[in-house]
């Protein structure tokens, strides 16, 4: 499982006066730093699938890449199964496959040699590279083009070449950052089908979108966060009853009543 | 680290147009064009000398012998002027508006007999704007005739062969370059070889420098090679030795192929030299040439890395690395100076010390404990510049821009 408790991050500000009247109006601005993320706190257990909501700038992204130890957090904690990846990001990184939807793969080589080489990276041996990439490309559908360089390949292609190479050394936990936004729908199809598959193999996945018909499908629990704030984190259920009266049981609305609370939910 | 440079290498082959920038373009292509240029050049020389000119006399009385020598010549053909064309202007317009090529005016008091009329003057109108070698051919006829003049009046003078030689150059100065042949060469070229080498280097570095850096940042890998389970300084090293490996790659294969096709286009003409220079230099200072080439290197491709990384894109990375030609060419182009040496501030100076260094190397006049001095320094500027792209690798602000 994975824990995360209060959460923060703030960025240098290089020039303040240049920011936009809107940036400005940003509680988050405090002098020469934009605090990012400020208190974010959620767990995600074995087996369970995290859906992280708001909206755009709320900082998912800072958020996630924090989970996959590329930005190191100002304070707070990052626990999977008990042990602490902020003091020792190279071991926690073997435990983590990350996904966005802007990872590219290296056009001029193969799929294969994509997936092989963060086999590599991450300490694999040959053999054991060379049964992962035949499992995962039985598994993905994708030994047709596994062996052409990845630059030729169709935007469904690069996900699911995307997607082994994220899992190529069997994470713990995987990371998923709006892996679905720009694809198609079959593409799409691709990813849901493999969070199903991860959640059939009792691994966590925590991922961030804007499809609420996503959440509806995969999650079992759910995090909304708000201008660098946690505001709210449950389960699945308990995030639909959230929309009361004539709204009752759209997430669309349960969303919004999050963010506002004080607000009709169907403002 | 070896993993991520391998791989690095593996991407760098497979881009054509690296391989076009790296290889096609110094093996074939330079000295295609250099070759075409100079075919081009012999070929016009030789179209002048193999073509006619017209000439005129005016004066041909006073010198039947010379308007015979003229008239002999092959590709001179003799006109005759018109008679309305007197003065000086009428002769220069009579040039420029191309009917003949040019015109010799004999003076009035021109003869054989040097002892009486001393020195003649012959007056040659041409336009000699143009590509027309009418001088040296004119020189040729003149001095046969001058020389068989000066004969008669030294014998008329009942002058012997020394008095004679002392008469026409009472004092001559006589140079001994104590220079061997080695520093004479090295001196002149020696300057221009560092220039060459540095500035491959760096061109033949910058266009995978791109591609390592900013090339991740715009393809979106690098989030995920970043978060792999790989050190940040072994990951920063593989990509440094690529650089560094492509820079010294597309440097030796463009001097490579200047040599053998400078070679092959000479025909054996200067090789001789071109040898003899060469083995007197020495396998040893090839050796500290080469090793001095280390450390600029290394500087080269950890500042290129570095900056690399920096800019958002492509494009970015291609502004940022442009201005950085200047600031290798203007302190190679210190030591490419006459009388600049390696003595007092110059040797302090980063890159031109080592520019100067290799000149020395080459002329064969270097002080070995200066060269370590250098060497040294240089290593260290590298090391610091190094661990700085390493520091930078680790920076977010640089990273997630």
């Amino acid at each position: 499982m994975i824990e995360i408790d209060r959460l923060m991050k703030k960025f240098k500000v290089d020039n303040p006066k240049k920011l936009s009247q809107q940036d400005k109006k940003d509680p988050r601005l405090q002098g020469r730093f934009f605090h990012s993320v400020r208190d974010v706190t959620f767990s995600c257990e074995r087996g369970e699938v995290l859906g992280l909501l708001g909206p755009n700038g709320a900082g998912k992204t800072t958020t996630l890449r924090m989970l996959s130890t590329a930005l190191t957090p100002d304070s707070g904690s990052i626990k999977i199964n008990g042990i602490d990846i902020v003091s020792d990001p190279l071991l926690a990184r073997k435990s983590i496959g990350f996904l966005s939807g802007a990872t590219g793969l290296y056009g001029r080589l193969t799929g294969r040699e994509n997936i092989a080489y963060f086999g590599q990276l991450n300490g694999m041996a040959d053999a054991d590279i060379k049964k992962r990439i035949d499992t995962l490309s039985e598994r993905l559908d994708m030994q047709s083009f596994l062996d052409r360089r990845s630059e030729t390949y169709s935007t469904g292609m690069k996900q699911k070449a995307s997607i082994a190479r994220a899992v190529v050394h069997s994470p713990k936990v995987v990371i998923l950052d709006e892996p679905t936004t720009g694809l198609d729908i079959m593409a799409t199809q691709t990813v849901l089908d493999f969070i199903r598959d991860l959640k059939a193999q009792q691994i966590p996945v925590i991922f961030s979108t804007h499809h609420l018909d996503e959440v509806s499908e995969l999650c079992d629990s759910v995090t909304v966060i708000d201008q660098g704030e946690t505001r709210f984190s449950g389960s699945y259920d308990t995030f639909a009853n959230l929309a009361t009266g004539e709204a009752a049981g759209s997430l669309h609305a349960a969303f919004m009543q999050t963010i506002n609370p004080t607000n009709d939910a169907r403002a | 680290m070896w993993l991520v440079f391998l791989k690095e290498l593996k991407e760098l082959l497979r881009d054509r147009k690296t391989l076009f920038f790296m290889i096609a373009l110094p093996v074939a292509l330079f000295p295609l064009i250099i070759g075409i240029a100079s075919y081009i050049g012999v070929q016009a020389v030789k179209d002048v000398q193999s073509r006619t000119l017209s000439f005129a006399v005016i004066g041909a009385e006073f010198s039947p012998n010379l308007l015979q020598k003229l008239t002999d010549v092959e590709q001179f053909e003799l006109v005759s002027l018109p008679d309305d064309i007197v003065d000086d202007e009428a002769i220069k317009a009579y040039i420029k508006a191309g009917n003949l090529d040019f015109v010799v005016a004999v003076p009035n008091n021109y003869s054989n007999d040097v002892l009486t009329v001393g020195q003649v003057a012959l007056r040659v109108f041409l336009n000699d704007a143009g590509l027309n070698m009418v001088n040296q051919r004119l020189t040729d006829i003149v001095d046969e005739i001058a020389k068989a003049n000066q004969d008669v009046a030294f014998a008329g003078l009942q002058l012997n062969s020394t008095q004679q030689k002392g008469l026409l150059e009472p004092i001559v100065i006589e140079t001994v370059n104590v220079a061997d042949n080695r520093e004479n060469w090295g001196e002149k070229i020696g300057g221009f070889f560092p220039y060459i080498i540095f500035i491959l280097c760096l061109q033949g570095a910058m266009l995978p420098a791109t591609d390592l850096g900013a090339g991740e940042k715009e393809r979106g890998t690098l989030e995920t090679l970043l978060i792999s389970p790989i050190e940040r300084y072994k990951l920063v090293m593989g990509k440094f030795f690529t650089i560094a490996f492509a820079g010294v790659t597309s440097a030796l294969i463009t001097v490579v192929s200047i040599a053998v096709w400078g070679l092959i286009l000479s025909q054996g003409m200067a090789i001789e030299v071109v040898t003899d220079f060469m083995a007197s230099i020495g396998v040893i200072d090839f050796v500290l040439i080469f090793l001095m080439l280390v450390p600029v290197v290394a500087m080269f491709a950890s500042v290129l890395l570095s900056l690399s990384i920096y800019a958002r894109s492509f494009k970015e990375a291609q502004g940022y690395m442009t201005p950085i030609v200047l600031v290798v060419i203007v302190p190679v182009l210190i030591a490419m100076m006459p009388g600049i040496e390696l003595k007092g501030i110059w040797a302090w100076i980063p890159l031109t010390n080592v520019a100067l260094a290799i000149k020395e190397l080459i002329k064969g006049t270097m002080d070995y404990m200066q060269l370590f001095a250098i060497f040294a320094s240089t290593a260290i500027i590298a090391g610091a510049l190094i661990s700085f792209c390493i520091y930078w690798f680790k920076q977010e602000k640089v990273l997630f821009r």
